[in-house]
């Protein structure tokens, strides 16, 4: 690039970076505002001064969320829910991608593309039914019904991912492995497994986040406050807390820290994993 | 050889394909029976009505209305997130001073709780000390200061707002990943003056992009139609159903006035809707190769 392109294009650039800078910030505002007020009281905020960043900060608002006992309920309800269908699906979706990429046969496409699709639709075409099965099995109003349900629903994107990465490992690795007399099962766990951490990394975040977040199968599944998961449990803290902002603001921070942690740990993996799973999708 | 492949085949697939089955794919053809019949839900005993859910559906306003802002949505999520994450993706991708700061800060949000979005969104549109009105009073147009989720004329407008904001960054990161594949001299900008820049946008870098906009559009229509969680925490589809979408519908029915029937009823439609964009969707992919069965 010669010099006078340079000066050409540098107050271009410049105006650029400010837009972006400005949209940014923009951006920023809503979230900003959540953490200011969960550092604020009340009064402060019905008073104008929510977004005043020199005055009025107390740690109260997380202190309140903290001494509730619940909210230790919820974490743990969330937990049990989210960490067995995350490793569960992660598992049969590596059994049935391994099958996809390595050891395909003839009418594999269908099967596929059936098993894929699952991500595609809604929940609520799964509702009506899925509750009456439940309530058959005597299980509504336990963790089961969302531990099930998101294992089951966590296999397309599994599949799909896990796939499309173990067809990118050379099949000849499986092969040597085969002559040296390994089971398909050894192959899967000692030879492509190991090659593969990313796309696991990529599926642990996914799984994580989505099930975490979730709100709707806890809300057809649970009727007890004590079965109730983080995001359906500060949705009903809020009657509780109706007026006092800065509680519900801290609540809905501490209910975003282990995916936030997750997704700035991950963060590499994430972005590319979304767009893996999208594009390929 | 032969024989063992299939067995352990059928070995590896028993399981997922088994959870998946019993727990996915029966449930789903299993609405097609309850759309046919009146279950409230809890009963031992209901009447088979044949087609009479969807014959009430046909002549039900609310259903109209939940079409109808469904349609809404989804236009608005084609043209909205999309729209603003092409242009993101396109600056970003230029070395810009801090790009992966950027891109961060316009992705997180696609990482919140729609419960979390919800909430934030509620304090931006609160009469009293919301943002939006604040800004709209020290701008001194107090006159365009209102209720907005409490209006039948604002509320879907002011949730698709909160949509938008969410979904951006998950358009920016597909059009960055699309754009990896377009060779860098043809998207710099800074050489070229304005007249070429465009005529090569549009000529060469945008058909480039065809499987990225391809698969955005579908996310978001399929998206839109999973629309519920955050109508739910935001108006719970009012004011009078003003926010309705089908999704937010069919828990209505289903779990609010215990019409389970009439519920499956409208998963049903929004089964065969969804059916048939992601049937589109593969096509598309196909013809372009992308999905490479």
């Amino acid at each position: 690039m010669n010099a006078a392109a340079t000066q050409a294009t540098a107050p271009a650039r410049a105006a650029l970076l400010a837009a972006l800078a400005v949209l940014a910030l923009l951006f920023m505002i809503p979230i900003i505002g959540v953490v200011l007020s969960s550092l604020k009281g009340t009064t402060e905020i019905v008073a104008g001064r929510l977004w005043s960043v020199t005055t009025g900060f107390t740690l109260e608002n997380f202190a309140e969320v903290l001494g509730q006992r619940r909210i230790y309920v919820y974490l743990l309800n969330t937990l049990l829910v989210t960490v067995p269908a995350s490793s569960v699906s992660i598992a049969l979706g590596t059994l049935a991608g391994y099958v996809f990429a390595k050891l395909p046969f003839r009418g594999a496409s269908p099967v596929f593309i059936v098993v894929v699709a699952g991500m595609f639709f809604p929940a609520q075409v799964l509702l009506v039914p899925l509750f009456r099965m439940f309530l058959f099995m005597r299980l509504l109003n336990t963790l089961w019904p969302m531990i099930i349900v998101h294992t089951a629903l966590g296999v397309p994107i599994c599949t799909l991912l896990t796939r499309n990465f173990f067809a990118a490992v050379p099949n000849t690795l499986r092969e040597a492995a085969i002559l040296d007399g390994a089971s398909e099962l050894q192959v899967l766990l000692r030879v492509i497994l190991p090659v593969s951490l990313p796309a696991l990394a990529v599926l642990a975040t996914l799984q994580f986040t989505w099930i975490w977040n979730d709100f709707l199968w806890p809300l057809i599944f649970t009727q007890s406050d004590n079965r109730r998961t983080i995001m359906l449990g500060i949705v009903s803290m809020k009657g509780q807390y109706s007026v006092a902002w800065g509680v519900q603001g801290a609540m809905s921070l501490l209910a975003t820290v282990p995916t936030l942690f997750v997704f700035l740990r991950f963060q590499r993996y994430f972005i590319h994993g979304m767009t893996m799973g999208a594009v390929k999708g | 050889m032969g024989r063992s492949l299939w067995w352990w085949r059928i070995a590896l697939l028993a399981l997922p394909l088994g959870v998946y089955g019993a727990f996915v794919v029966f449930p789903l053809l299993s609405s097609f029976a309850y759309s046919a019949t009146d279950w409230n839900g809890f009963a031992r005993d209901f009447n088979v009505l044949g087609i009479g859910n969807f014959r009430a559906l046909a002549r039900d306003a609310l259903f109209a209305g939940a079409m109808k802002n469904t349609v809404i949505w989804t236009a608005a999520a084609i043209i909205l997130p999309n729209g603003m994450g092409f242009l993101l993706a396109l600056v970003l991708e230029r070395r810009v001073h801090g790009a992966s700061i950027f891109k961060s800060i316009f992705y997180l949000p696609v990482c919140l709780s729609a419960v979390v979005v919800g909430q934030i969104w509620i304090w931006i549109y609160r009469p009293d000390w919301g943002v939006l009105n604040t800004m709209l009073g020290a701008l001194g147009l107090p006159q365009g200061q209102r209720a907005w989720l409490a209006e039948p004329g604002t509320a879907l407008y002011a949730i698709i707002a909160a949509w938008t904001w969410q979904q951006t960054g998950l358009s920016m990161v597909i059009y960055l990943s699309g754009l990896t594949n377009v060779p860098h001299d043809l998207l710099e900008a800074a050489q070229l003056d304005g007249a070429r820049y465009w005529g090569r946008l549009r000529y060469v870098v945008l058909p480039m992009l065809k499987p990225a906009t391809i698969v955005v559009v579908a996310l978001s229509v399929i998206n839109s139609l999973k629309g519920f969680d955050i109508v739910y925490i935001m108006t719970g589809g009012g004011p009078f159903h003003a926010s309705d979408t089908l999704a937010m519908l069919m828990y209505d029915e289903s779990f609010k006035r215990y019409r389970m029937g009439y519920g499956a009823a409208i998963s049903v439609v929004l089964f065969l809707i969804t059916l048939a964009v992601i049937t589109i969707y593969f096509r598309q992919l196909r013809k372009l190769e992308e999905l490479t069965l």
